[in-house]
């Protein structure tokens, strides 16, 4: 019989929750642990939990199975971290968030408002040349929000990378 | 008790029972080496010529005793000189605690005089590090580094403190060294399944690392090869966990490995490693090691466990731990003819050197006559090359922490402060740094710490006025073009080692090398040994890049 490595699965993407200390320097640390074992973040949301000594993260990676469990086993060494879970996407509730600067004209304001509407998008702000448009959705309702807008000028985007909740 | 931050780091020590400290003062440590005077008769301070040195003497300090090595360092530089040193560590799971000095709070991210983000630096090569920020945190701080120093996969932790946190004051409550963390243990299922491997397989190959040193399994190993009826071979990194005089050692694996070694590579039917996390240097090339066997692997770091290599059963704790209980489960076994091939192998396949001219001194016989002139029981540390290959390989290990070596970064100088550091944790030892001349040259300062403590190591530098190793592969793999390689025209090493007031002695022809190594070994203090040999003795067998490590080159 032949032992040889599993063959690699496909690359996907895996997004991990991340339990860490609120101390100062943590964020570095995963990021420094990423970049030096050439994992790929493909995007990463921070921010404290309910109980303000910790820290929730939320961490989008991509690679093979091998990699994933790499990195779960690599952060859980890190003694800032409390716990890491590779949430499954079937399980899970993934939103991201973003704020859209379009380019407005009298012509199309009544277009751009509908298309807002049928994706249930708020308005924050209009001014006579670009309105800035805020919607909430997992990562593809958002990228086709956004390339409805593109043939109407996007001027500006800014995107959070995915928060996750396990149901 | 209202002590200053920097009584409270003495305290500390005291509490984690250290009682030796390696390092070098400086602005930002001037409270902490005021306590260090004031604790004089509690806590040895060695101050070393660089504070590379006092990091690799920690270091030194701790594979030799098994405590927990301390260093010192002042802001800025002092703490960057560390880094060198606090990798070595970090590669080789050392357990060491770093304290370093920087600039009071209220300067820290100015660009002051002497400042340096020294957390930043090393977060990739530390376990973990801190930056204090309130002397109130100060003592437990330093008890948190030490006790992530020692559980689990051991490793340095560093503590940054700025100069102010050392004069505030506050209240010292002593307190009991905290407990090392609990790591966990293979579940029973494990066990069935190792059973049942280590039942079925007629012919095991049992591979050692440095886990077995750190978790104290050697004598479990032991027990468990001979109810295995298993051959063994260890990594650089456990020379000494096994006893090479037992007719199951086959040498080392891997890329300087035996012949033996590999042969039983190529037809074993099981392969288990204990405490060992398949480096490339063992693995050479990872897709043609032991594919065609199941590999169990006994480890306490998870992240090891099909990380370099996939393997077939993972066993996640203490070495010593789990060996004990196999031990306990597994009945004797018995694998004759394999053992009687394993003997015939290593008859056949002997390690061995040849000189170009017969009256050549070689490596082999020096490390073989200090071997028998020490009874195969001084503590050898080594610089990294050709020497370093060489000093595995023809001296006889026998137990444990007797082998101290960077075998993970492949440290160039680290071999004479690690001696010091070594010599310092165990006087009653002979303590030999066996070093190359490149080697020797990049921290030869530390001859001045050997000389002004009077510490009684011997640098045996394998002069051959070049680069061996990396000459060995511009042989091979680059025509002969020598590129910078070549160290000539050479120091005079004796006349450097008297400068430093250490004694020196040279061996220049075969006769001198019994009766040098003797008179050496007679000295109450430092000696330098500097050993003329050929430039064009090679290490082997080798494994060249790429190649499978089941075929070795034999010669070259």
């Amino acid at each position: 019989m032949e032992y040889t490595n599993a063959n690699p699965s496909p690359v996907k993407e895996y997004i991990l929750s991340v339990l860490a200390r609120n101390r100062s320097g943590v964020l570095l640390r995963i990021a420094g642990l990423f970049s030096r074992r050439c994992y790929n973040i493909l995007s990463i949301v921070a921010a404290q939990t309910e109980n303000t000594k910790f820290s929730r993260i939320l961490i989008v990676v991509s690679g093979d199975d091998r990699i994933i469990r790499q990195v779960d086993k690599q952060l859980s060494k890190l003694i800032d971290i409390v716990q890491v879970d590779v949430l499954p996407w079937e399980d899970a509730v993934v939103r991201e968030h973003v704020l859209m600067k379009v380019k407005r004209t009298v012509q199309n304001s009544e277009k751009l408002v509908e298309m807002a509407n049928v994706f249930r998008a708020k308005i924050l702000n209009v001014e006579p040349d670009s309105m800035i448009l805020e919607l909430t959705g997992d990562a593809a309702t958002i990228n086709s929000f956004i390339e409805l807008y593109n043939p109407y000028g996007v001027l500006k985007i800014l995107r959070t990378g995915a928060m996750a909740m396990l149901k | 008790m209202q002590l200053t931050g920097a009584q409270i780091i003495m305290e500390c020590l005291l509490e984690q029972g250290v009682d030796t400290v390696f390092g070098y003062p400086g602005g930002a440590v001037l409270n902490i080496y005021d306590a260090l005077y004031e604790y004089k008769d509690k806590i040895r301070h060695i101050r070393t010529a660089h504070e590379q040195g006092a990091a690799h003497a920690a270091d030194g300090y701790a594979r030799a005793s098994g405590k927990t090595g301390v260093c010192i360092a002042t802001s800025g530089p002092g703490a960057t000189n560390l880094v060198t040193g606090i990798a070595t560590a970090y590669m080789d799971s050392v357990p060491m605690v770093a304290i370093t000095g920087n600039v009071n709070l209220n300067l820290l991210g100015l660009d002051s005089f002497q400042e340096v983000d020294i957390t930043g630096i090393t977060m990739p090569i530390t376990k973990h590090n801190y930056i204090v920020k309130d002397v109130h945190d100060l003592a437990d701080i330093l008890r948190e580094a030490f006790q992530i120093a020692q559980s689990g996969r051991k490793g340095p932790v560093l503590v940054d403190i700025p100069k102010d946190i050392t004069a505030h004051t506050c209240e010292y409550v002593p307190a009991e060294p905290k407990p090392l963390f609990e790591e966990p243990f293979p579940i029973e299922e494990r066990f069935e399944q190792a059973l049942q491997l280590l039942n079925a397989s007629e012919k095991p190959f049992v591979y050692c690392g440095g886990g077995v040193i750190s978790s104290g399994a050697a004598d479990a190993l032991n027990t468990f090869v001979d109810k295995l009826d298993a051959p063994v071979s260890c990594s650089l990194m456990c020379q000494g966990g096994f006893d090479q005089e037992n007719p199951r050692y086959m040498g080392m694996l891997g890329m300087h490995g035996t012949n033996t070694a590999a042969l039983a590579i190529k037809n074993c039917d099981l392969f288990v490693a204990v405490g060992t996390r398949f480096s490339d240097r063992v693995l050479c090339n990872a897709g043609l090691f032991a594919r065609h066997c199941p590999i169990i692997q006994i480890d306490i770091d998870t992240a090891e466990f099909n990380k370099n290599i996939d393997v077939q059963l993972k066993m996640k704790g203490d070495a010593k731990e789990i060996l004990e209980k196999l031990n306990s489960l597994l009945e004797k076994r018995e694998h004759k003819e394999w053992m009687d091939s394993i003997a015939a192998w290593k008859k056949e396949y002997p390690l061995q050197q040849k000189g170009e001219k017969e009256d050549d001194v070689l490596p082999q016989e020096v490390l073989e006559t200090l071997s028998r002139l020490t009874e195969n029981s001084a503590v050898i540390t080594t610089d990294v090359g050709q020497h370093q290959m060489w000093a595995a390989q023809f001296y006889t290990f026998r137990s444990p922490r007797q082998f101290l070596s960077s075998g993970g970064l492949g440290t160039m100088g680290y071999g004479l402060g690690a001696a010091i550091g070594a010599q310092i944790a165990c006087p009653e030892k002979r303590v030999i740094n066996v070093a190359g001349d490149g080697s020797f040259h990049m921290n030869c300062t530390e001859l001045a710490t050997a000389a002004a403590y009077n510490v009684p190591m011997i640098e045996l530098v394998l002069n051959n006025s070049v680069l061996g190793m990396v000459r060995q592969w511009q042989k091979l793999f680059y025509g002969w073009r020598f590129s910078q390689t070549d160290l000539d025209p050479n120091t005079d090493f004796c006349k450097l080692a008297e400068a430093f007031g250490v004694k020196a002695l040279r061996i220049a022809k075969k006769e001198d090398i019994e009766p040098v190594l003797k008179e050496a070994l007679n000295e109450k203090g430092p000696v330098l040994i500097d050993c003329l040999i050929s430039r064009d003795i090679n290490v082997l067998p080798m494994v060249p890049a790429g190649a499978s490590v089941e075929d070795p080159i034999l010669e070259m």
